[in-house]
């Protein structure tokens, strides 16, 4: 299992964003079957079902244009310690630092990068040859 | 998503059945009692099994314009996973939640009743 990768490619719409969602479950739970956890399952699952879904809305809501969006490819990597998702889209450059919302002014959205932050250990983006690629990776905990 | 209405002392549940995310969130706007009514709703979150920061943003939104008709939603039976997103995103300081629905019902039945 160790060093494997999965790949998936999807449109870029939001249609398909419970299936990026669900495969990042079901994926953190085969890397979890691979190894000794015995506790945090379900929030390892939670964190990576929750992360992806929010990457993939936001490359998805910015493909354009958008009756032949561009795809949007998900990976997952199985390391030793870790697995790690990324997202990578064509879409214009963007920030990683959007301002945290202010809740109190009832903000309906830029929630999305502060639920990745929170739930996955590392996050990092990248621009490079007129893509975005999002890359979160995070430890279960073993015992 | 489907979204179910029941009534409980007068006072309207709604209960989405499935995922509030990018796909789904609309849905929530286009319900004539979460959107379009000044009335009081408890927003049962039983039957949710998953939501994301869209989904939130939806909720924050019906929420807003509620209490702009000075009227409110409360929301009631969310999930560890879905409780998660509210804590990490201090929502909880938008909304009153409750462990049931008819507690949830009986808060907004009170409230309506002092206006």
């Amino acid at each position: 299992m160790k060093d494997s990768t999965i790949t998936l490619c999807l449109p870029g719409n939001i249609r398909f964003t419970r299936l990026a969602s669900l495969t990042a479950s079901k994926t953190a739970e085969l890397f979890l079957s691979s190894m000794k956890v015995s506790k945090g399952i379900d929030d390892f699952q939670h964190a990576f079902e929750l992360s992806v879904s929010e990457a993939f809305t936001n490359a998805a809501r910015y493909a354009s244009p958008s009756s032949h969006p561009q795809p949007v490819t998900i990976s997952f990597r199985f390391e030793e310690k870790q697995l790690t998702a990324s997202i990578t889209d064509s879409n214009p450059a963007f920030t990683i630092e959007p301002p945290v919302p202010d809740i109190e002014n009832y903000p309906e959205g830029g929630y999305g990068l502060l639920l990745i932050r929170s739930l996955m250990d590392t996050v990092s983006c990248r621009r490079e040859n007129n893509t975005n690629t999002i890359t979160m990776s995070k430890q279960p905990e073993i015992h | 998503m489907i979204i179910k209405e029941t009534k409980l002392d007068n006072i309207t549940i709604v209960a989405p059945v499935g995922t509030l995310d990018a796909s789904t969130a609309s849905l929530l706007n286009e319900n004539k009692v979460l959107s379009e009514t000044s009335a009081t709703v408890v927003l049962d979150l039983s039957q949710v099994d998953f939501l994301d920061s869209s989904g939130l943003g939806a909720l924050v939104g019906i929420a807003r314009k509620k209490r702009e008709k000075k009227a409110d939603m409360v929301l009631t039976s969310m999930n560890d996973n879905v409780r998660k997103v509210f804590e990490i995103t201090q929502a909880f300081q938008l909304f009153d939640v409750y462990d049931d629905a008819r507690s949830a019902a009986e808060h907004c039945r009170t409230k309506t009743a002092s206006q």
